[in-house]
């Protein structure tokens, strides 16, 4: 009973000692000087390190090297199919008119720049007739189709109006060793 | 202009007139010719598909003749045949303008005389469209055909094809491959490194559903989603080349232990390519692609076919290939004959059991090979 009394006035205290504070405040300081000190504590906070999830992504672009348009280029470690950037698209883009498909197939390729690992995502580009240029077919980490995910032999044109297939992009989604 | 004389006329017309009368005799004994359609004789021994992007060739291996061809969509995954109704099954895709447009999956039936098709029914547009042999099975009682699905979930079609008519959509999710059993009973292989077995009632609807011990790990090395039947069961065999029998006794799955096909020494020999892998089933023999290369190679073609005794897990012969081979099937006849897509294209046929090469032929590149 003692404790809960002791608890109450606890809160109580703490209520209190917010209300007046934030009332004094608000007798000395202006709207406008609130609104700049607020902008300088914003901005304070923006050079504080972010989470780390939010950090792979807020990392500079990957350094590239070598041919986009070469099977051999380091991003089509676990690619099959054929390379959008020989069909009027690029590495992260789909050719004109064509339909990127959300759901994709991953892989992890390494980085010969930086030397570091990159979780990579395999987009299908659909609603055309396949590109049939640059075919590629690296099987790094490849699984059967059981196990979809990781198999780069599925068509993975799934959720777009045509479920046709075009070409195949790969997208960066973070390092692998963050 | 020059003049002629009246004689030298008269001698000319008459040589005209000569030739007319002979022209018009030798064109009196040929009768017209009228084009006409072959129909297909009786399947004789060592026929076989040839399945490729737009069709399936059927050729006699023992005279390296085309018999005819299959229509097939570009993204029909496989198809088989059923002797006793004189009929061909395939599954096939199709869109309404070819690479748009509305999409219609349907498994399609053809008869045996014409190669034509007799009736279509159509399933739900789920189906994998991968051009992979074990992605299509036909029940042994020769009436539920399955087809696998990928929406991305993994699911099966279930039609029956005597009565023409589509049963179910059975959910398997985390398992692919169409490997009849029994009946009316089929055995899967799941990402958990585990088998599935379904089993179907009198009208094709999922009875019961069985899930195996774990016998192998799916990252450390995965088991193919290539099989290839045995006398009693299935074949599989992983990316290492550990070679798993396995069957089924009503509800009860049995996984063989485990065997290797590759000896001391030779770790850097894999199996590999498309369809790789196919057992004589009377003769116990295995055969099996083979090529040199590091681990992730699992879809290399083979440089040799290294042929296996089952009862013994011996191997008797290594078949070393000109160039280099996807895929290879072995007639199941009492002169068997092995057949073999180059990778520039072509047919080439050996005799199974001597494995003296007999014959190539140009054809277009098949992915995989069916018997009938």
């Amino acid at each position: 009973m003692m404790l809960d009394k002791l608890v109450d006035r606890t809160y109580y205290w703490v209520d209190e000692k917010a209300r007046n504070t934030s009332l004094a405040f608000a007798r000395r300081l202006s709207r406008r000087n609130f609104l700049s000190r607020l902008g300088v504590f914003l901005a304070g906070a923006a050079s504080f390190p972010l989470l780390p999830v939010a950090r792979s992504f807020a990392q500079d672009s990957v350094q590239e090297v070598g041919d986009p348009q070469s099977c051999d280029y380091w991003r089509y470690c676990a690619m099959s199919g054929t390379l959008c950037s020989c069909c009027g698209g690029s590495y992260t883009s789909c050719p004109p008119g064509s339909q990127p498909s959300p759901i994709t197939w991953v892989g992890t390729c390494r980085n010969p720049v930086d030397g570091r690992d990159y979780l990579m995502s395999y987009n299908d580009c659909c609603g055309k007739a396949v590109c049939s240029r640059c075919g590629c077919h690296n099987t790094e980490g490849d699984k059967p189709v059981y196990f979809n995910s990781n198999s780069n032999t599925v068509l993975w044109c799934f959720g777009t109006e045509d479920t046709s297939y075009h070409c195949t992009v790969s997208l960066v989604l973070g390092a692998a060793d963050d | 202009m020059r003049r002629l004389s009246m004689g030298k006329c008269f001698s000319r017309l008459t040589l005209a007139i000569a030739s007319l009368s002979l022209m018009s005799a030798v064109s009196a004994q040929i009768t017209p010719e009228e084009i006409s359609v072959e129909t297909m004789p009786e399947p004789g021994a060592n026929w076989f598909i040839s399945k490729t992007n737009n069709g399936a060739y059927i050729f006699d291996a023992e005279s390296g003749e085309m018999q005819g061809l299959l229509s097939l969509s570009r993204r029909s995954p496989a198809v088989t045949a059923y002797s006793p109704r004189q009929e061909f099954y395939a599954a096939e895709s199709y869109m309404a303008r070819e690479v748009r447009g509305e999409r219609t999956d349907l498994v399609a039936v053809y008869d045996f005389d014409n190669l034509s098709p007799v009736a279509e029914v159509i399933i739900p547009n789920h189906m994998a469209r991968l051009q992979v042999r074990r992605h299509l099975g036909l029940m042994n009682n020769g009436r539920h055909l399955a087809v696998l699905n990928m929406n991305p979930g993994h699911s099966v079609s279930i039609v029956d094809v005597e009565d023409r008519v589509f049963i179910y959509e059975v959910s398997t999710p985390g398992c692919a491959v169409i490997m009849p059993v029994a009946q009316s009973d089929f055995l899967q292989v799941c990402g958990d490194g585990t088998l599935q077995l379904i089993q179907l009632d009198l009208s094709g609807f999922e009875e019961n559903r069985v899930r195996s011990e774990i016998f192998f790990d799916v990252i450390e090395d995965a088991v193919f989603d290539r099989a290839t039947p045995s006398a009693d069961g299935w074949i599989l065999v992983t990316h290492a080349g550990v070679i798993f029998e396995v069957s089924t006794d009503d509800d009860e799955i049995n996984i063989e232990d485990g065997w290797n096909l590759v000896q001391e020494g030779e770790e850097n020999w894999r199996p590999g390519g498309e369809e790789f892998i196919t057992a004589h089933e009377d003769y116990g023999l295995l055969y099996v692609l083979m090529h040199q290369g590091e681990i992730d190679t699992h879809h290399e073609p083979g440089e040799e076919v290294w042929v296996y005794d089952m009862a013994t897990q011996n191997r008797i012969f290594r078949l070393e290939l000109e160039g280099t081979a996807q895929s290879v099937m072995v007639t199941q006849e009492i002169n068997p004959k092995l057949i073999l897509n180059g990778a520039d294209g072509g047919i080439d046929v050996y005799d199974a059991v001597s494995f003296k090469h007999e014959r190539h032929i140009v054809t277009p590149g098949a992915s995989h090979f069916e018997d009938f």
